[in-house]
């Protein structure tokens, strides 16, 4: 059989395809199948007796009636709201400040992604270290010597909660830095030149020229931080286990432990189902606003 | 150049195949007999090490693996059952916390050792440590050590104040307020009292001795009823938050575990202190303790007209269902609960034995001679409820607890009836099996 060049080349760019389709389908959608297969079940694992009846959208049902859960679900929210915004502002001033020009540009360029390149869990046990009641950095910045007055952050509800937004801002904020500081540098130096012949200020600079052509650069960051921040988990599990009294408690932690502490498959796996699906609209979300965007400026 | 493309994409395509490949384990040849111990990381690693290289001497054949998991009960159950759910080799031998069995075995995690450790061999037990691991008529684990909630307390400070140890919980407040006074006005700045109180399983260990010494119940074990709502309960909860968190107890015991409550007693800070008897050999150790030689023990308090309760604890032994290597195993476990292991267990890591001879053993008596006291503790500890969907219960009762200790606004009745409206929720599911 003479298959016509095209067809041929057709046919090895599908082959070369196959290995990554083939990876995603092993580790993305099988897990994300099964996931949503179990969620329809009941499965509890410390009574196998029961078997794993199918009870169709009953998890569902109870997820929606969970006060536990909508309380995960809006400090999940909450979380998801704050700590993205200040991610993106202080990333955009690091952002600019590490694209200016001066002497030590490199080491400082480089100690910046110091806290992104630590593992979370590293960083979150630094950080339980860090709020501590009696040997904490902060209660010592704060109070000096005088151990009377020093706090119990991590037992305080809205203190423990702040908490974890800071330690999350502190590691992740360089991360949108770099997203945006690549965006910053394929602004070419002509457009800053010539604006400034035309006797614009710096300020004026800033909002005409470099911030919408940053645009895309931020949205970028936005989308990764936003689902990042949305499956919050290691900060959690490392720093405050989802109390004291639940302020902590956040949806994947909330998952995590119906599953592997409660032995609750079937349940555990809808709050999973839960976080995928709202990962999955802000995505689709956000690629929508960054194509067109892009396709605008082609 | 077309060859070369051809080969290139075979080569992308078998690529993830080699990889999956390589994750199978090498099977070189091996002499000696490897058994995963999974085990948490212990207070006093010394005398783990000292009997791991007993074992490894006597039984050359056979290599252990220790795998340590976090200290906190609750994370190593999460992390140990998700090796199990997944029939992972890595586990030969783990240990179990008391409160597990049921669900091990329900689940079919923990192989059942009736043939193994027979009625006989079981009597020289003590019976509360049998009975925990006992779930449906078959034994599930070999217990390794008692714990049960001790009160701990600064032997010379009572005695500077010509105090007595605190029989009531409301006493054990007087007095800790008082000498926490006295001593502010020397300029020695204290508190007076440490447990654990952060959201994990400790907090339901440390709760139970407040509720159950004030007649309350969490769930009663022969009518099944839930007794949150009881004013036992109640009451002793209000004390708790209105007396002890941010009070005599600092407000950072609501992010204590043991080794942090501990530590701030071991500092010499604190006047009173709950917690198991490892304190014991802790706080004496002069290389780690401020305090060595200043500590005295005894019994919980409790509320008056009733009785001091201490909550069940303790580690059990269990194999694997999914081992392969059984003889070994069970060699291993005989090991660790032996006389002479559990003896070293006793003077080297404090941990209470739970073979009831030793309790009359000279070496141990004269290291600890509060032991032959405490096995009336033992004897008496209270379990906690016994179900495979403990650590469900468990969860809401975390939750609750925590809730109520840490914001004084709750109305306690209120959150207590949803909560047992939950733990409800979750035993009708064990029912319906039935």
């Amino acid at each position: 059989m003479i298959l016509s060049p095209i067809t041929r080349e057709r046919i090895f760019g599908l082959s070369l395809l196959i290995p990554c389709f083939l990876f995603i389908t092993v580790f993305a959608f099988y897990p994300i199948a099964y996931s949503f297969f179990l969620s329809l079940h009941r499965i509890v694992i410390g009574l196998p007796g029961l078997g794993e009846p199918f009870i169709g959208l009953e998890n569902y049902r109870s997820l929606i009636h969970d006060r536990i859960a909508i309380r995960a679900f809006l400090n999940t929210l909450v979380f998801v709201l704050v700590s993205t915004m200040l991610e993106i502002g202080i990333g955009l001033v690091i952002a600019l400040i590490i694209n200016r020009n001066f002497r030590g540009r490199g080491m400082v360029r480089a100690a910046i992604l110091i806290p992104w390149a630590i593992p979370t869990v590293v960083a979150s046990q630094m950080w339980r270290f860090i709020f501590n009641d009696k040997y904490g950095l902060i209660n010592f910045l704060f109070f000096g010597s005088d151990t009377g007055s020093y706090h119990a952050w991590l037992a305080d509800p809205t203190a423990a909660f702040v908490a974890i937004i800071v330690a999350d801002v502190w590691k992740t904020s360089s991360f949108a830095a770099l997203l945006i500081l690549a965006g910053l540098q394929i602004i070419p130096d002509e457009l800053h030149e010539a604006a400034k012949i035309d006797g614009a200020s710096a300020w004026q600079r800033f909002w005409r020229i470099t911030f919408p052509l940053l645009r895309p650069a931020i949205l970028v960051a936005l989308l990764f931080r936003t689902m990042d921040a949305f499956r919050v988990f290691d900060l959690v599990y490392v720093m405050t286990q989802g109390g004291p009294a639940d302020s902590t408690n956040v949806l994947q932690f909330y998952g995590y432990k119906k599953i592997f502490a409660e032995g609750l498959m079937g349940y555990g796996s809808t709050i999973s189902v839960l976080v995928f699906c709202i990962s999955l609209v802000i995505s689709i979300i956000y690629i929508r606003i960054i194509g067109t965007r892009l396709f605008r400026q082609t | 150049m077309k060859g070369f493309r051809y080969v290139l994409s075979l080569v992308l395509i078998l690529f993830p195949l080699l990889l999956i490949g390589g994750c199978k384990q090498d099977t070189g040849q091996e002499t000696k007999t490897v058994i995963h111990f999974v085990t948490w990381k212990p207070n006093i690693p010394e005398a783990w090490d000292e009997i791991l290289d007993i074992f490894k001497k006597e039984n050359p054949d056979i290599e252990i693996i220790r795998e340590i998991g976090p200290h906190s009960s609750t994370a190593f159950h999460d992390m140990l059952t998700q090796k199990l759910k997944n029939k992972s080799e890595d586990v030969d031998v783990f240990l179990m916390d008391v409160i597990w069995p049921p669900e091990f075995g329900a689940a079919g995690w923990a192989m059942p050792l009736d043939e193994l450790f027979p009625e006989e061999e079981r009597k020289k037990f003590l019976e509360g440590t049998i009975l925990a691991n006992t779930y449906k008529g078959h034994i599930y684990g070999v217990p390794l050590f008692i714990d049960s909630g001790m009160l701990f307390y600064r032997r010379d400070l009572l005695e500077k104040y010509k105090l007595p140890v605190p029989i009531t919980w409301k006493q054990m407040i007087d007095t800790a307020e008082w000498i926490v006074r006295e001593e502010k006005r020397q300029g020695n700045e204290i508190y007076g009292f440490t447990g654990q109180f952060k959201q994990y399983e400790g907090l339901v260990c440390d709760m139970m001795e407040y509720i159950l010494s004030n007649g309350g119940y969490i769930i009663d074990p022969d009518t099944g009823r839930i007794g949150l709502t009881e004013e036992g309960t109640i009451e002793a909860i209000k004390f708790v938050r209105d007396n002890i968190i941010g009070k005599i107890a600092p407000k950072g015991v609501l992010t204590y575990q043991e080794p942090e409550s501990l530590d701030l007693f071991i500092q010499g800070k604190v006047v009173f202190h709950r917690n198991w008897p490892y304190a014991w050999e802790v706080s004496n150790n002069p290389q780690k303790s401020k305090i060595a030689g200043k500590v005295g023990i005894a019994r919980l308090p409790h509320f008056p007209g009733h009785e001091s309760v201490s909550t069940l604890g303790g580690w059990q032994v269990g194999i694997s269902s999914f081992t392969k290597k059984k003889e070994a195993a069970w060699r291993f476990v005989e090991f660790l609960t032996s006389i002479r292991v559990q003896k070293i267990l006793a003077l080297k890591a404090g941990r209470a034995p739970t073979r009831k001879i030793l309790y009359e053993d000279p070496e141990i008596l004269q290291l600890y001679p509060h032991f032959k006291e405490m096995k009336e503790v033992f004897l008496t500890a209270y379990p906690r409820p016994r179900t495979p969907l403990y650590p469900a219960v468990s969860n809401v009762l975390q939750r609750f607890f925590s809730r109520v200790i840490s914001d004084p606004s709750l109305d306690i009745k209120k959150e207590a009836q949803s909560a047992s409206e939950e733990i409800k929720k979750i035993l009708a599911l064990q029912d319906e099996k039935r």
